[in-house]
């Protein structure tokens, strides 16, 4: 199998590499905000993509600021540790579309994010912009990389038809 | 015999990220109450927009947190402007008259606005004690309370 068989990028151990690729990436952006969940819902509540407002309230936002983390850290080590890897590498993908999403929203309303809240919960932290756009839209064809169906094998000889066996010569 | 995708398995991982994430949350120091305000940190006081009513008939102070063009726009009678994205030189022009009162109340724009929380920390942090209006300047106005428009005189 060559390297310009688009095919080759559904062997095993490429596959394995994306996921395992964006499930670091994952756990590593978890760290913080399990550790605050909090800090990680002032973040939340900055994009105004999920509330607060008043027909909603506080609960969608912070409830979206305890789960998230986990779910990050969940699938990361389930693309880690190559397990379920085309189901996790589906939820992954539904991540980086929603990250992409929300800071194309914050971007068109001009919203002033001093930090994303990627992987730190610091104001210093990484600014929503083109930039982490394209990190995530990255992260998005590797993670859809890893949720391709493993090529399928090449098809064994086929064996010969009964009755047509060589037999000795007749007497 | 391929491996398909099942989405059982995103089911089992979602609902154990939730019960997870729930649970941890329950149980953090740092966890976020479900049903109140992210903003609002220990040792804060907000009051709602009855409440707020009552102090400004009372003599209350009140501060807009949001960019100066906002509060020249519209803005709760009597309020100075305090934003928080330009806080130092407005403080130092009012800092007398705000160590003098001590009835402070802090507003902005609304859910999700953090502004007034910040001001009032800031404020809190000099040794001025201030409340911020639950749901900021729109519960005033869905309220019905009066307020001022356009320049001030």
């Amino acid at each position: 199998m060559s390297l310009g068989n688009a095919a080759a990028l559904r062997h095993p151990v490429w596959q394995w590499a994306m996921g395992a690729i964006v499930g670091g990436v994952l756990v590593y952006a978890s760290y913080d905000k399990i550790l605050d969940p909090q800090g990680f819902a002032r973040v939340v509540y900055r994009y105004r993509l999920a509330g607060p407002t008043a027909a909603t309230g506080f609960v969608p936002p912070n409830a979206l600021a305890a789960i998230l983390p986990w779910a990050e850290l969940l699938t990361g080590l389930l693309l880690i540790l190559n397990l379920w890897r085309r189901e996790a590498a589906l939820i992954a993908g539904g991540m980086m579309a929603m990250f992409i999403a929300a800071v194309g929203y914050a971007m068109a309303m001009g919203i002033d994010m001093d930090g994303c809240g990627c992987f730190t919960l610091d104001a210093g932290g990484r600014s929503a912009g083109w930039s982490l756009i394209a990190a995530d839209a990255g992260l998005l064809l590797l993670a859809l990389g890893a949720a391709l169906p493993p090529a399928r094998p090449a098809p064994a000889a086929s064996p010969s038809p009964p009755g047509r066996q060589a037999s000795p010569a007749a007497p | 015999m391929l491996p398909s995708l099942r989405l059982s398995r995103i089911a089992v991982v979602l609902f154990v990220s939730c019960a997870l994430g729930l649970g941890w949350n329950a149980a953090s120091a740092r966890g976020v109450p479900l049903f109140a305000n992210a903003f609002l940190q220990q040792g804060e006081e907000e009051i709602p927009a009855p409440e707020a009513r009552a102090r400004h008939g009372r003599g209350a102070l009140f501060l807009d947190a949001r960019p100066h063009a906002f509060w020249e726009m519209t803005r709760i009678p009597g309020s100075l402007p305090l934003p928080e994205d330009d806080f130092e030189p407005f403080f130092q022009r009012f800092e007398p008259r705000l160590r003098g009162t001590f009835d402070i109340v802090v507003y902005c724009s609304g859910f999700g606005c953090e502004a007034s929380h910040l001001v009032a920390r800031r404020l809190r942090d000099r040794g001025i004690q201030a409340a911020v209006l639950e749901e900021g300047l729109p519960a005033w106005t869905d309220a019905g309370y009066p307020i001022e428009e356009g320049p001030p005189r």
